[in-house]
């Protein structure tokens, strides 16, 4: 899984390991299932109680999302800490006019929602905690189509009771998605989704969908790095795809995992006119700003391409 | 011993040192040459020379001239100044085990460098970066010199650097909780391990100055570290000013010391092993030992960064972490042949 996922999990330094906590995504990716069925169970269980529809906590930043664009503002009672994140979070901004909760247990147990939306990234031993009081958690996986997106989006509006919703977003998502398809250059581009480090994101990642769907094809099979995984400055250079994919434009590094971006190797072939720039709030959650992230790309593959 | 005999014994021992030094230099061209031939791209040696020269394909030029060789120049460059240092703090001090590692010098450079990258101070290729990290060892050396006192033991020195490490270590850590990066744990634990990937001309810019300028200063005190190894008050009467001296090589030192760990993180042990694998070759003259200990550290990390790309492992191996793992068993054995005057100071 992505870099920005290593601070949710609140480890100590992660001096050794990097590779393993970039593996974990497989595992999740799998487990759609378990999100189905803790929805059947939940909503043959506890559905009827609600007056006014739910009233929820949600505990991981790509669930906020989904919550703040579904949910009416006086059913969420509790964001996830980085809800209020604008670089992880598209609905950064809404996220302010709600609690933001530890990250932790007890606020919750005290909260006493009728529904706690959490990722399955999300710590397991919290997790337990709150399922052992009797909290009703529903757990969301990591999507990794677009189409995987689009059940997410369809089993948030049910949890939050209000499916019309759901669909008109889901509508959004395939007109963008439309758009992006006529848009799309005859000309296969290939690209290559780079971020800090040289992490790239594999043939199964959200973002080859996206890209995909713009009709580009992800260059990071060509590298041998499966799911996804480090490139070295040097196959990179070696590859030579059309353009890279990058989060962010301009050109200070404040860190080393950044100055990778910025090797004077790299900005030899991919100026800042080469490089595809899709803002990382767009691209790291599978939710309705996708459609958003297609526009985008829509958009940026024109200015690279002029 | 008659006065021929005598002169007959120092020229072999001249020759002795002038063959080791070319030897040394022959090395560190070889290692300089295979450091540029190998990387995760394969190329062959001629591609690699003709891109080196301005020939071949673009991709090529690039892999060699922008990748390659940085990280040549620098580890070269480090090891060099490691090697050098450490043969200076031996010198002044008259003591086999000082080194730059062992007096938390890297340590409290790395503190300075990452209290500005944690703190988004500056950009990561900018100056602020090695001055920062210089001014942090010059503090550490100077504050270590003056802890342990002028004719300080070798218990004393190593209780104070570790107790300087351990300080700068956990400054580290805090500053790393300080920053607003969410990135910058992860970012500073792998730059602390120290590493010459990627690196790029901006990073020799940004740290050969400084190692220049402390190479120089030090080279020139080699006549006052012959003078020392009569003893203190001796070379006092020789003219050399022993407080200026100190200053000096703290000084050079963490000149450095200091850029080489802002571009590299921290590589330890360098400093410890290099004058000793001279000393039995070029003699116990602190002076003659200043430029072989300086190649040898070439090699030594050379090598060490050649070994951390052939060595097959899933993600890279840093190599400070790898100069660490052949420095302290080194180090230990160190303390075990010392072991009698270490002992003498608890007694």
């Amino acid at each position: 899984m992505r870099m920005r996922r290593l601070h949710e999990l609140s480890s100590p330094l992660p001096l050794a390991g990097e590779g393993a906590l970039f593996s974990r995504g497989r595992y999740l990716a799998s487990s759609c299932l378990a999100l189905m069925l803790s929805l059947i169970v939940w909503l043959a269980s506890a559905a009827p109680s609600f007056a006014a529809g739910p009233r929820i906590v949600s505990m991981n930043v790509c669930s906020d999302q989904l919550v703040l664009s579904l949910a009416d503002p006086d059913q969420i009672i509790g964001l996830s800490r980085f809800s209020r994140d604008a670089w992880q979070s598209w609905a950064a901004e809404k996220a302010r006019n709600f609690p933001r909760l530890s990250g932790e247990a007890e606020d919750v147990l005290l909260l006493r929602p009728d529904l706690v939306v959490v990722s399955l990234f999300d710590k397991r031993a919290t997790r337990d905690l709150l399922k052992a009081h009797g909290l009703h958690l529903v757990e969301f996986t990591v999507p990794r189509t677009l189409d995987e997106v689009k059940d997410q989006i369809r089993a948030m509006g049910d949890v939050v009771q209000h499916p019309d919703r759901a669909e008109a977003e889901i509508a959004r998502l395939d007109a963008a998605i439309a758009r992006a398809r006529a848009a799309a250059s005859t000309h296969h581009y290939r690209v290559l989704p780079l971020e800090r480090r040289g992490f790239v994101a594999g043939d199964g990642s959200l973002v080859s969908s996206l890209l995909a769907a713009t009709g580009l094809s992800n260059a990071a099979g060509e590298l041998g790095v499966g799911a996804g995984g480090f490139a070295s400055l040097e196959a990179i250079v070696k590859l030579r795809p059309d353009f890279i994919l990058v989060s962010e434009a301009g050109d200070r590094a404040e860190d080393d995992g950044r100055a990778f971006l910025l090797h004077p190797a790299l900005e030899r072939f991919y100026p800042q006119s080469k490089r595809i720039v899709l803002p990382e709030r767009l691209t790291v959650c599978g939710g309705v700003m996708l459609a958003d992230a297609l526009d985008r790309l829509t958009e940026e593959l024109q200015r690279v391409t002029r | 011993m008659s006065v021929q005999d005598f002169a007959l014994a120092a020229e072999v021992a001249a020759r002795r040192r002038w063959g080791a030094t070319a030897a040394l230099l022959a090395l560190v061209a070889l290692l300089c040459v295979l450091s540029l031939g190998i990387g995760p791209v394969r190329l062959s040696p001629l591609a690699v020379i003709e891109a080196l020269f301005g020939g071949g394909s673009d991709v090529a030029q690039v892999i060699v001239r922008e990748i390659r060789l940085p990280r040549t120049i620098l580890a070269f460059a480090i090891g060099g100044i490691l090697g050098l240092s450490g043969a200076a703090l031996q010198g002044l001090l008259r003591n086999p085990l000082a080194s730059p590692s062992l007096f938390g010098a890297p340590q409290s450079a790395a503190f300075g460098a990452v209290l500005v990258i944690a703190l988004g101070l500056a950009d990561v290729r900018s100056y602020a970066l090695p001055v920062v990290a210089i001014i942090a060892a010059f503090g550490s050396v100077f504050a270590l010199l003056a802890i342990a006192g002028r004719n300080a033991g070798l218990l004393i020195l190593i209780l104070a650097g570790l107790a300087i490490s351990s300080f700068a270590g956990a400054a580290t850590a805090l500053v790393m909780n300080l920053s607003s990066n969410p990135f910058v744990v992860l970012e500073i634990a792998f730059w602390l391990l120290g590493s010459l990937e990627d690196r790029s001309f901006q990073h020799v810019a940004l740290a050969l100055p400084f190692i220049i300028a402390g190479a120089a200063i030090l080279l020139s005190q080699a006549s006052a570290f012959r003078a020392l190894t009569l003893g203190e008050e001796a070379a006092q009467s020789l003219g050399v000013d022993v407080g200026r001296l100190r200053l000096f090589v703290i000084t050079g030192v963490a000149l450095g010391v200091g850029g080489a760990v802002a571009v590299t993180g921290t590589i330890g042990f360098i400093g410890l092993v290099a004058p000793h694998l001279m000393r039995p070759v070029i003699g116990h003259d602190p002076a003659r030992l200043l430029v072989p200990s300086a190649l040898t550290g070439s090699a030594l990390l050379l090598a060490a960064d050649i070994a951390v790309r052939i060595i097959p492992s899933t993600s890279d191996i840093k190599v400070g972490v790898l100069t660490s793992i052949i420095g302290v068993p080194f180090f230990l054995y160190l303390i075990m042949r010392e072991r009698r005057a270490l002992g003498g100071g608890v007694a």
